[in-house]
């Protein structure tokens, strides 16, 4: 998509890469399926666009842009390999952006793809001595635009090693393995990582801010998720993070502009046992504050391995086929199911069954199940005013039926087929496989995954304002009221991302989203002064309650230990 | 009789079921009535009771209509001392009809605040506006439980069914202390079960008779939409079919604990009635709006099963068995109608010496098929409320 964009807006010419890309796709619409998923945009056009501008161009006498001859890149290219690095345009041009429209484009010269931790460190020392800046990529998934540089990028995406140690519990991993493949690899094995988003890069996101997830209730933040990381230097030496001699990546420094350490080529990340009889519940609640009493009695008890609080923007994006549906769904769970907030809970058989003890009704996976592919029927279901005067009395005491599953399923007849039907026609075949799998529908795979959030930006990207403070109702509340004046203040939409509680319930991660139009330059002007108003208003607090930290301080600090940066 | 010489009549909880009703009935006869009440959902009080107005037909009389909005549970209701005491040499009598009518338990504190707390500054009021009368709107069921004769005297009965009534028969003792205590004539009217208006079976709320029937239609409805869109495998499983005949059989065994009747009166009956009584009560006196004409939910189930189209809808009095297993559309009726179970086979026979006597002998009607098939089809009409006033 970046690509034609740049063409079609003439920002670069047609170049041998252009014209190779152009030539590889045989528009098998395959991208479609992944990108329909999360966001319903259909790539598939996008390159049909890309062929036929390719080809009108030849097809008009346009000139080829040849490879410029370079210096430097053949150095680079005695290092990698011809076939691993180039300034040709058509493939820079895709890394001038990452996933934020916030950052301003940066064209870069070369791009890379290193195989080995030898070839980085030769890579920084030939940078170094040219002084040309360079900067790591993963999968482009940061939202801040910290992977977009001039100077060189190297992408990680070929060092994808995954080693098992299993007397040790560690895997090392490379700096090209994404989230989803070891967790993958890892469940193969019987085992669960803490994990971030499927296609983020696992040393990437512990470099970049740590790893956080709903699992970070039990498996924690930053420090906790590795034994131990591999990093070249600014100098291109080698160093561990577990020699003495090494910097010291497990301190924690509340600054904004710190310098990234180096470059994490591998890291040993921790394995979990995983018990057979987990699986993933979700517990309604009418408000925050009860909410926030379920997850702090559960955090401290220690019930439940994995806790989040959703909002159900959130809930209603993941469910729904489309984004017409979500936004159908989302008036259904606040007006008719009366479900503004719920908490997701993975835990085994003891814990879902304390939680049952504890009084709270809640969505067992044949619920979710038929609640997510019954959505269709969801929408136009006559009997919802019913169940919302007969909770009036005692909030969602239809869960407590015993065979209220039963009539649930009658009622909303959920099928993948009937769920399917809500999508473009063409790819109605591709998602009724795909939602007729059971992983689709089971909340412990979707959370241990991380696919529940995948939808959220799929209206609009979205900013989001990340937080660590304790589970303090009052301070929490101020924090959505005053996030949610600021944006109202720029016409920004803006929701409740989540809350999970860390560390025995003292602390828990906070994410507030602001939503923004990526087509829309002046809503984009807007959206930065909400960030910039948003971390002010996280400064302010951190001063006045010496609790808050604010998740653009944890920036490449992402090693460091949690005590450090929440308790020091 | 001109309007100048109706009294004006201060009448809280005018957005609710029974206030809705009575203040059209009210205006129809030539009395002004001052709403007192709140703005709720993004819409004045004003907005709300002129669109209430229009619905009931009476919307060309809403000039005789004034809102203030008011708070019950604030110092002079709320609002300003001079608008209070215009109020307060304004109105004649008041007829406090505002209420919480939740039953749950979870809700003790709510309701109590709405139905005892917030009697003060009614009381207040009245007292400074040194009215005629006081008409308190209360229920049939301040009876309580344990008894079978229920008088039309204060109740001294400690036991209740749920928080509603115990709240409402408190509320009618410190009405009548503070009465008593200031020379406020009072009476007190005690409704029990109202349903839709007879004649033309319109409702603003389709709870307590109609909370049954609509939770017996939505499950036939669920079934229903199963055999003919989805195959029928979940209603066959559960014995549920479509008879020769078009019927659809559902087997619903409705447990109730023993025999005795559910006592319902029309919104028709409720509105004149009132209004005789406002206009020749006498002082302290108690009225039982209740029906001497037996309904039973076995001719509720009748009723139910000719309507809808249904067989195999049973009434069994007595206990449930321990071992009993219910098939899921008895366990899912069982819950929708749990809070109301109380009322649906109840053996308690209300004293109507009071009110015949006051009413010019008015009895509500006997509750017949045709009754039940013109609310019943309204409230089928309106999406049980969800589209009333489309």
């Amino acid at each position: 998509m970046i690509l034609y964009e740049a063409l079609a807006e003439n920002k670069i010419s047609v170049t041998e890469k252009c014209v190779e890309i152009a030539d590889s796709c045989d528009l098998c619409g395959k991208c479609d399926y992944q990108c329909y998923f999360v966001n319903e945009m259909r790539p598939t056009k996008v390159m049909e666009a890309l062929k036929n501008h390719v080809k009108n161009f030849i097809n008009n006498g346009g000139e080829i842009k040849p490879t410029k001859d370079d210096a430097i890149l053949t150095e680079i290219r005695k290092i990698v390999g011809n076939e691993w690095a180039t300034n040709d345009d058509g493939i820079t041009v895709t890394y001038s952006h990452d996933l934020s429209a916030i950052s301003e484009p940066k064209m870069p010269d070369y791009v890379v793809m290193p195989n080995t931790k030898e070839e980085i460190a030769s890579l920084v020392k030939l940078f170094k001595h040219h002084n040309i800046p360079y900067t790591m990529r993963g999968n482009g998934q940061n939202l801040l635009g910290f992977a977009v540089h001039e100077g060189a990028i190297m992408d990680l995406n070929r060092m994808k090693t995954i080693e098992f140690d299993e007397k040790n519990w560690i895997v090392k991993v490379g700096p090209g393995v994404a989230a989803f493949d070891l967790q993958k690899q890892a469940q193969k094995r019987g085992y669960r990582i803490n994990a971030a988003e499927p296609a983020a890069l696992v040393c990437a996101n512990i470099m970049c801010s740590g790893i956080m997830s709903t699992f970070s209730t039990t498996y924690g933040i930053n420090a906790d998720n590795f034994v131990d990381a591999e990093f070249v230097n600014h100098e291109g030496s080698f160093f561990n993070l577990n020699d003495i001699s090494s910097p010291n990546l497990y301190s924690y420094k509340n600054l904004e502009h710190k310098n990234s350490p180096g470059i994490c080529v591998s890291a040993d990340i921790r394995l979990h046992p995983v018990s057979e009889d987990e699986r993933g519940i979700l517990v309604p609640f009418e408000t925050l504050n009860n909410a926030l009493d379920f997850i702090k009695d559960c955090s401290v008890r220690h019930i439940g391995l994995a806790l989040g609080i959703v909002g159900v923007e959130y809930i209603s994006t993941f469910l729904s086929p489309t984004k017409k549906l979500a936004s159908d769904i989302k008036n259904i769970f606040t007006e008719k199911l009366n479900i503004p907030w719920l908490v997701v809970v993975i835990g085994d058989k003891f814990a879902i069954r304390s939680i049952g003890e504890m009084g709270f009704p809640y969505f067992d996976e044949r619920l979710f199940k038929a609640l997510y592919l019954g959505l269709p029927s969801l929408k136009n279901a006559q009997w919802l005013e019913l169940v919302k005067e007969f909770s009036d009395d005692e909030p969602y005491s239809y869960l407590k039926i015993k065979s209220f599953a039963e009539i649930f399923e009658t009622a909303l007849a959920p099928s993948a087929k009937s769920y399917s039907q809500e999508v473009d026609k063409e790819l109605s075949p591709f998602f009724e496989k795909l939602f007729s799998r059971p992983e689709m529908t089971d909340i412990l795979w979707l959370n241990t995954y991380r696919i529940m959030s995948t939808r959220l930006g799929r209206k609009k990207p979205f900013l989001p304002a990340l937080l660590y403070l304790p589970i303090d109702k009052k301070l929490i509340n101020e924090f959505c009221d005053k996030f949610r004046l600021i944006a109202e203040k720029y016409h920004i939409d803006n929701d409740f991302g989540f809350i999970t509680p860390i560390d025995n319930g003292k602390r828990c991660i906070f994410e507030y989203d602001f939503f923004y139009d990526y087509n829309d330059p002046e809503e984009i002007q807007r959206i930065r002064q909400v960030g910039m108003e948003a971390n002010m208003l996280i400064d302010e607090y951190s001063v006045k309650t010496g609790v808050v930290k604010g998740h653009p301080y944890v920036l490449y600090q992402g090693f460091c230990r949690k005590e450090n940066l929440l308790y020091s | 009789m001109t309007l100048k010489n109706k009294p004006v009549i201060a009448l809280t909880g005018a957005t609710g079921f029974l206030g809705s009703h009575l203040m059209a009935g009210m205006i129809t006869k030539g009395y002004n009535i001052i709403v007192f009440g709140r703005p709720a959902n993004n819409e004045s009080l004003k907005e709300r009771i002129f669109r209430l107005l229009k619905w009931l037909g009476v919307d060309s009389m809403s000039d005789q209509v004034t809102c203030i909005d008011t708070d019950l549970s604030q110092d002079n209701l709320g609002i300003s001392t001079a608008e209070y005491a215009r109020l307060c040499s304004a109105v004649d009598s008041v007829i406090h009809c505002a209420s919480d009518t939740c039953f749950s338990e979870s809700k003790r504190e709510k309701v109590m605040a709405a139905n005892i707390n917030n009697l003060e500054g009614i009381l207040e009021f009245s007292k400074n506006s040194h009215v005629n009368f006081f008409h308190y709107i209360s229920t049939a069921y301040v009876a309580g439980t344990g008894v079978t004769y229920c008088k039309e005297t204060l109740s001294s009965v400690k036991t209740f069914t749920n928080v509603y009534e115990e709240s409402k028969a408190a509320a009618e003792n410190i009405i009548s202390r503070f009465c008593d205590k200031n020379d406020i004539p009072l009476s007190i009217l005690r409704p029990s079960i109202v349903y839709g208006d007879s004649q033309t079976g319109r409702s603003l709320k389709f709870n307590a008779l109609y909370f049954p029937v609509r939770s017996a239609q939505t499950i036939r409805d669920i079934y229903l939409n199963d055999i003919k869109n989805n195959g029928g495998l979940k209603a066959a499983k559960n014995g549920i079919f479509i008879d020769k005949e078009g019927y659809l059989f559902l087997p619903l065994k409705i447990y109730l604990p023993y025999e005795g009747d559910i006592n319902i009166i029309p919104v028709d009956y409720f509105v004149n009635a009132t209004i005789k009584i406002i206009e020749n009560c006498s002082i302290n006196g108690i009225y039982h709006l209740t029906n001497p004409y037996r309904t039973t939910m076995k001719i509720v189930a009748k009723y139910f099963e000719q309507l809808m189209k249904v067989r195999g809808v049973e009434i069994i009095y007595g206990p449930m068995p321990d071992d009993l297993v219910r098939n899921p559309a008895e366990e899912l009726f069982d819950r929708f109608i749990e809070p109301y179970r109380p009322y649906l086979s109840d053996n308690r026979v209300f004293d109507r010496t009071n009110t015949p006597l006051i009413t010019d002998n008015l009895n509500p009607p006997e509750f017949t098929y045709d009754i039940f098939k013109t609310c019943m089809e309204f409230g089928i009409k309106v999406n049980w409320g969800a589209s009333i006033f489309e």
